[in-house]
């Protein structure tokens, strides 16, 4: 029954968004009230499993020797299912009152909602394979969302985003096929599954396919040079740059680096190769580069795609120190930077969606007319900081300690990219706040008198994110032991 | 030990007192107190006071929580709370050149506030606790075979820590930021919240690291000389500025880093000079911005070479301002004499080839281009010569509420020159147990 279970939870979102179109509601309200309801209803159906976890695998299909489409739930698997469950209400919730302003929302909601099913596939899959699978169909059901507003510039991006993501799943391929070869199995196991008998004198080969592989999973996280899709898709409405472009699809990149280096190829194989020096120093590049990007990014929306871009090499660099313990930093900011991203990426929205303001020079004294928003995209931006007593304190912390605790000299050049990284993040972020609350004296404000705080749809999912960073940076200890315990392998 | 709660299991937040948190705590809080009274006056010609309330109070919290702070990591919290909450008072006027330096001074401090982070992961790892103690608390087992490692992450965090203190190389923010805030808020952070850094990096090399894992290191010799560039340094650029607040600002950055010098030295005495001018400064550069807010209140002239004459027309203001510019250029009978005594004394005792007297003369020369930045303003306010005016002559002393927290202040600085040997042998006695 439960291991059914993880079937159905990644097949009701996808019948629910199938159906979408086809039912006549009388009313907008008739299909949000729909929609919302199967979304709780599902991701309360996911936490029942995390509770209840299903002890053995599910085989769903099986092709020709040991190619199977088999799904299973262990630890990292429920902080990446449980992350998008407690994510994808809020979400949907928030776009309700985003999509107001767009057309098409039927056909919005139903990818927005299929991704939801697609992206628990990839968080559920048992196995290289089955990963693999949701991984290209999390591509396609994705690449709609970005062409949603059918401008010429939407349909170049989503052109990009689709050849990128398809041509890194490409490279990805390459390591699955290495892994059916060289492996004793391709289920996920912590440590990896590499045959070492097999292997024989071919090391340097099967590390030049890690190095592929991990670029090719990493066009997803967009670690340079393939990050220039997630910029310009962008375009995408909201709640799909938010949530999808912040959390789910890029976060899938990240997942999808883990469970090849923990659990396919395995630290053991990998630690102390020039393969990990290679891919350390290309996350480290990232980090800094997706900074100073968003420095000089005037698009506020754009401003933070750059900014994801950095936060996500953060998490690649805690899974290429390659110990329990940068398993452990890689997973809390996987976790944390997501709280932090979308809250930031919704006050975003919230700005355009109330006063049509896309560039941070119009920015000028709005924190005064919109108290609410700025005030928890500035909590946001002491998270993204790491100041302490705000998530990403926490999550760097971690991060920084299993940098110095491997000893590893690249490592600690890596926590001093953390740290510029920092500070470019202050000033990327910061200039906005500064901004809105203080403008310059000569500032005439009678043109900004209309514009006022959003809705609740919008306020309720930016408060509980705001809360959400500052529990977490108070009050971490639960889950930070949680993803310890999952970083050793004792889920 | 008050242990608030954990952030994490091994970061607890907890305060602490000892006789660090004490000295800190006492000059901030006649500072704030005086400049709060001062500021009651001068905000009257401000805008958005309450915003400058909330801030200015804010600061006072956390500057409160800087000096009883009793592990590295509480401290790091109250430091990088410390820039954020301090940055609008900069903003506070909101023109162009404000906005400015506002950001300025955020970018700087939060870079310096991430170069402390940085020796505070490493710290983490080689040390036994988190907690200030006497002596460092540096585990020698962990350590050996990593003394270089450890030495770059001190480094880097005093350095980080010096950025607060406007120390060379990273000193520019404090000319632009300080200047600009309204009178009360540029002597507060002229004054107190500098000295933020100057606490940071005391806790630092005496309270983690300790005095005898760094002692003789390059990681000393490199500090010292940064110190005494920015001594000479920046006298030299008060001595040649035209704008009077900015002038003072200049003398902040060339005095705090007396102060450094002194901890650096690592010697008895020269500590002990150091606590001494952090004291002295404090009361000495707030009384200083405070006359300087109090004639731009009721003359609006900024420059220095507007001001023949203002002894005439305010002359107690004049006459405090005159009595402190002797304390720091360290005339007897000031505090400025007895910090600058220890400092010269110490930095002669260290017996460090070289530096153990470039130190004094140093300090020396920098006392001569003290006096000639500072006592121009006074001799051309009370000696404006023949061809001044003195019909036009009008009184325009400031009121009470300006000019007493001034008094005060002179007064204090005064006393603490006729009266040092309690306080003095108090200090020794704290200072003896960090050496």
């Amino acid at each position: 029954m439960r291991e059914i279970m993880m079937f159905i939870v990644i097949l009701l979102p996808v019948v629910t968004g199938i159906v979408i179109p086809f039912l006549p509601f009388k009313k907008r309200k008739h299909m949000e009230i729909f929609l919302e309801s199967f979304v709780i209803l599902n991701s309360l159906l996911v936490f029942w499993l995390l509770m209840n976890r299903p002890a053995e695998p599910f085989t769903l299909a099986k092709f020709t020797g040991d190619l199977t489409i088999t799904f299973k739930l262990d630890g990292m698997g429920m902080v990446f299912s449980g992350l998008v469950s407690a994510l994808w209400p809020l979400a949907t919730l928030y776009a309700f009152e985003y999509m107001t302003k767009e057309e098409h929302e039927k056909i919005f909601f139903t990818f927005y909602t299929m991704t939801f099913g697609v992206t628990l596939g990839i968080a559920l899959a048992g196995n290289m394979l089955t990963m693999y699978f949701f991984y290209e169909l999390l591509t396609l059901v994705t690449v709609p969302l970005v062409m949603h507003t059918l401008t010429r510039e939407a349909i170049l991006a989503s052109r990009k985003y689709l050849y990128y993501s398809l041509g890194g799943a490409a490279f990805a391929f390459i390591g699955l096929i290495f892994i059916v070869i060289y492996g004793n199995t391709t289920d996920f196991i912590l440590g990896g599954v590499l045959n070492l008998d097999k292997i024989g004198g071919r090391t340097d080969v099967l590390l030049l396919i890690y190095v592929m592989a991990f670029m090719g999973f990493g066009v997803k996280a967009a670690i340079c040079p393939f990050n220039s899709w997630l910029p310009d898709a962008g375009v995408a409405p909201t709640p799909v740059t938010a949530l999808l472009h912040a959390v789910a699809v890029v976060k899938a990149g990240a997942f999808a680096i883990l469970r090849l280096t923990y659990y396919s190829f395995g630290t053991e194989f990998l630690k102390g190769t020039w393969a990990q020096n290679v891919v350390m120093v290309i996350v480290m590049f990232t980090i800094v580069y997706g900074c100073s990007r968003a420095v000089k990014e005037t698009h506020i929306k754009r401003r933070l795609a750059y900014s994801t871009i950095s936060n996500l090499s953060y998490i690649l660099f805690g899974a290429v120190i390659m110990t329990p313990l940068g398993m452990m930093g890689a997973l809390t900011h996987m976790v944390f930077h997501a709280v932090m991203k979308i809250c930031s990426f919704f006050c975003a929205g919230a700005i355009m969606h109330q006063t049509d303001k896309h560039y941070v020079h119009e920015l000028d004294g709005l924190g005064y007319q919109m108290p609410g928003v700025f005030a928890i995209f500035t909590i946001s931006a002491f998270g993204l900081m790491g100041v302490p007593g705000f998530a990403g304190f926490i999550s760097k912390w971690n991060l920084a300690g299993a940098a110095v605790e491997s000893g590893n000299p690249l490592a600690y050049a890596g926590i001093v990219c953390l740290l510029i990284s920092a500070l470019l993040t202050a000033i990327y972020m910061l200039t906005i706040v500064v901004r809105a609350f203080f403008p310059e004296k000569s500032f005439d404000n009678s043109k900004i008198k209309e514009y006022r705080d959003p809705n609740w749809k919008m306020m309720v999912p930016l408060s509980i994110f705001a809360i959400l960073i500052l529990i977490f940076g108070l009050y971490s200890g639960p889950i930070v032991d949680f993803l310890t315990d999952v970083a050793n392998g004792l889920y | 030990m008050y242990l608030l709660f954990n952030l994490t299991e091994n970061l607890p937040i907890l305060f602490k007192v000892d006789a660090m948190s004490i000295i800190f705590a006492a000059v901030t809080i006649i500072i704030f107190l005086g400049s709060g009274i001062f500021s009651l006056e001068y905000m009257k010609h401000e805008q958005k006071k309450k915003r400058f309330y909330v801030f200015y109070l804010l600061a006072f919290l956390v500057l409160m929580g800087l000096c009883f702070a009793g592990n590295l990591i509480t401290f790091y919290l109250f430091f990088e709370m410390l820039t954020l909450a301090s940055t609008p008072l900069v903003l506070h006027s909101g023109s162009r050149e404000a906005n400015m330096a506002g950001l300025k001074y955020l970018f700087y401090s939060l870079c310096g506030a991430y170069m402390a982070l940085f020796g505070l992961y490493f710290v983490s790892k080689y040390g036994n606790t988190l907690t200030f103690s006497e002596g460092g608390v540096i585990n020698q087992e962990l350590a050996a075979g990593h003394t270089g490692l450890l030495l770059v992450a001190a480094f880097v965090m005093i350095l980080g820590f010096s950025v607060k203190a406007g120390m060379f190389p990273m000193h520019a923010w404090l000319s632009a930021a300080h200047p600009v805030a309204p009178a009360p808020a540029s002597a507060v952070l002229s004054a107190v919240i500098v000295k933020a850094g100057v606490l940071g990096i005391i806790r630092v090399i005496y309270y983690i690291f300790g005095a005898a894992f760094l002692k003789g290191t390059w990681v000393q010799t490199a500090f010292m000389v940064l110190t005494l560039i920015t001594i000479f340094m920046g006298s030299m650029l008060a001595y040649r500025e035209p704008v009077l607040k900015k002038r003072l600002a200049y003398s902040t950055v060339s005095q705090v880093s007396y102060i450094l010098f002194g901890l650096s030295a690592m010697d008895m005495n020269s500590v002990t000079g150091g606590v001494l001018h952090v004291i002295a400064h404090g009361f000495i550069k707030a009384a200083l911005f405070l006359c300087a807010g109090a004639i731009i209140y009721m003359t609006g002239k900024t420059k220095v070479e507007e001001l023949k004459g203002i002894g005439k027309e305010m002359p107690l203001l004049m006459w405090c301002y005159t009595i402190v510019s002797l304390g720091l250029i360290g005339i007897p009978p000031t505090g400025g004499f007895i910090s600058k005594w220890y400092l010269a004394m110490g930095s002669l005792e260290t017996g460090i080839p070289g530096f153990s007297w470039i130190g004094p003369v140093v300090l020396l020369v920098s006392a001569l281009l003290t006096a000639g930045y500072l006592l121009p303003i006074t001799i051309q306010g009370f000696f404006p010569g023949a061809d001044y005016d003195y019909k036009a002559l009008k009184k325009k002393e400031p009121s009470a509420l300006m000019t007493v927290p001034v008094l005060i202040l002179t007064v204090l600085t005064v006393f603490m020159g006729l009266f040092p040997g309690q306080l003095i042998s108090w200090i020794q006695q704290a200072v003896t147990k960090l050496i």
